[in-house]
Parts: C-alpha cells; structure tokens; sequence
C-alpha cells in the first residue's frame, strides 16, 4: 500500500490511476472472496461428513454396473465417487490400490475431470444464480457419457 | 475430532489458496482489463467461442474459468453479472460450458502426471464441452420460445 501512495505522489494523473485500479482490485477481490468462502466452507463439511458417513460405498455400489458399461473395471467407482463427493487429488489417491490399464485410466480421469467436487464447485454455480443442484446431476450424467462415447471411439481406432 | 482436524486444516488450505489466486487476480484484472493486449486477447477468444452462443462480454470470464478454475472464473462470473447485467442466457451458457471443462492447466497436469492421455482429457474434452454447451444451449433456447407461445394462447 504504501508503495502505491508513494507512485500517486511521483506521478499524480498516472499513479492515481494505479492506486484506484489497485484499490478497486482488492475491494472487488475480498468481496469476491468473502461471497464464495460463505458458500464454500459449509460445503466442504458437508462433504466430509458424507464421505465419513460411507457414501462413497453406497453410491459406488449404485455406480459399479454402469463403469462397466462405460469401459471401467466396477471397482473403478470408488475413485470416481470420491472425486464427486471432494475432488480431484481424492480421485488419484483411490485410484492407486487400483491396477487400471492406461485405456481406463484415461476413461477415469476424463469422467471425473467432467465431474468433480460437486457440492463445493455447486456453491459456486448457485452464487453465479443456477442451480448447483440441477448442474451437479448434468454433470455427472455428462461425464459417464463422455467416458463411454470416448471408450466406443478408443474402440475404432 | 480427526474430522474436525481435517476440516480445519482441509478449509485453512481452501481459504488460503482461494485468497490468495483472487485478490491479485481482480487487482491485475482492474489494471489491464483496459489495455490493448487484454482486449485483443478476449476479443480472439470471443471469435473462437463465438459461434456457441457467447457474447464478448461473457467470453472474458470463461476464459479465466477454462484456463484457471472454476472458483475463480466464477468469482469473476458473480462480479460481472452484476457489472454488466449478463442476463440468465449468457449466465446459464457460461455454466453449462464451465460445468464441462475449467481449469484446464492444473486439472490436466495432475490426471496426465498419473497416465492419462493428454489428447482425450485435453481436445476430446474441449470439444464435449462444446458440444454439450451447443446443444443444451439450443435446447434452452427452444423451451424458452414453447413457453412462451404456450403463455400467450
């Protein structure tokens, strides 16, 4: 700060400019911030508690039939379910009991890269004036089907 | 006690990595959002995006979502839509497309470092989300209109 005060002085028309874009900067930044930390920080308890609760093991028995569907050992749905519920560096870590083929490995992460940590990133659709939910279920959807046209072109080749 | 161990360390990292891409990220967008290298950066970008729907001023924050991350891209989303008053259509586009693919650079790097195939989760995956974006975009368009022939007989 005190060096932006410092650049007003040295050039007036120029370091003033500076010094409100700065200002207006870090006003709009912490506002900014703070909007998203009020959404963000209940969402991330809530799914820690869901994944403590044992989710991950209810919906991955729900999820093993379609992994195969999609190309994916059933087993695969652990990972899967983990990055939806907290996100991508749970998806790696549940990934390394796992031995997946590169083929798979790919199908995984282009699935949970579509759909990952939901319910953090679906305060973040609900602040911008969509339903979190609403996108949560595409997103989820879309990455399944994504997986599966992409093992069905990995087919062809 | 061990969940409240890792909520309090798993939020202090959140809150701070947050905090700090942010700020300086608002700060910078404050300074160069004027500049003619800015402009034209978004200006090409609005090009390439163009045709699925995006206006030019809604191309600024997806580009920051889809090299950056959603948290971010979407922090400049909330700040935008109130700024320039983006409308639900050009809002709703946004989503649906950043809901496919955003923070392309971090995301990527961390599933291609484990084995995964940079040509699916990098090309295939821009290209879905285009794909997903056209089609709910226009799916959402055709509603809107039955709705509201539906309104008035």
């Amino acid at each position: 700060m005190a060096l932006d005060r410092g650049d007003a002085k040295a050039a007036p028309s120029e370091g003033s400019r500076l010094r409100r874009d700065v200002l207006a900067g870090l006003r709009i930044g912490c506002a900014t911030f703070w909007d998203l930390a009020k959404l963000m920080i209940p969402a991330y308890l809530a799914a820690l508690v869901l994944q403590r609760v044992g989710a991950v093991e209810v919906l991955a028995k729900v999820a093993a039939p379609v992994m195969r569907v999609i190309g994916l050992p059933g087993e695969a749905a652990v990972p899967l379910v983990f990055g939806w519920i907290l996100n991508l560096y749970a998806v790696i870590g549940a990934m390394q009991p796992l031995t997946l083929s590169p083929r798979e490995i790919t199908l995984l992460a282009l699935a949970a890269l579509i759909s990952h940590n939901l319910i953090v990133e679906g305060a973040v659709i609900h602040r911008t004036g969509m339903s979190g939910v609403a996108f949560g279920i595409l997103r989820v959807i879309a990455g399944l089907a994504a997986a599966g046209i992409a093992n069905q072109l990995m087919g062809l080749f | 006690m061990d969940l409240l161990r890792e909520f309090a360390t798993g939020s202090w990292s959140l809150l701070w990595k947050m905090f700090a891409i942010v700020v300086p990220m608002m700060v910078l967008l404050e300074l160069f959002e004027g500049s003619r290298a800015y402009r034209g950066m978004v200006r090409g970008w609005s090009r390439i995006v163009g045709w699925l729907g995006f206006s030019e001023q809604t191309a600024a924050p997806t580009l920051i979502g889809f090299l950056f991350g959603l948290v971010y891209g979407g922090g400049i989303i909330v700040r935008d839509a109130k700024r320039h008053d983006l409308g639900r259509r050009q809002v709703f586009l946004m989503a649906l497309f950043l809901s496919m693919v955003h923070a392309m650079i971090e995301d990527s790097l961390i599933l291609i470092a484990v084995g995964a195939s940079a040509f699916w989760i990098v090309v295939f995956r821009t290209g879905w989300a285009a794909a997903v974006t056209l089609a709910l975009g226009m799916a959402a368009t055709a509603w809107v209109r039955w709705r509201r022939r539906k309104g008035r007989g």
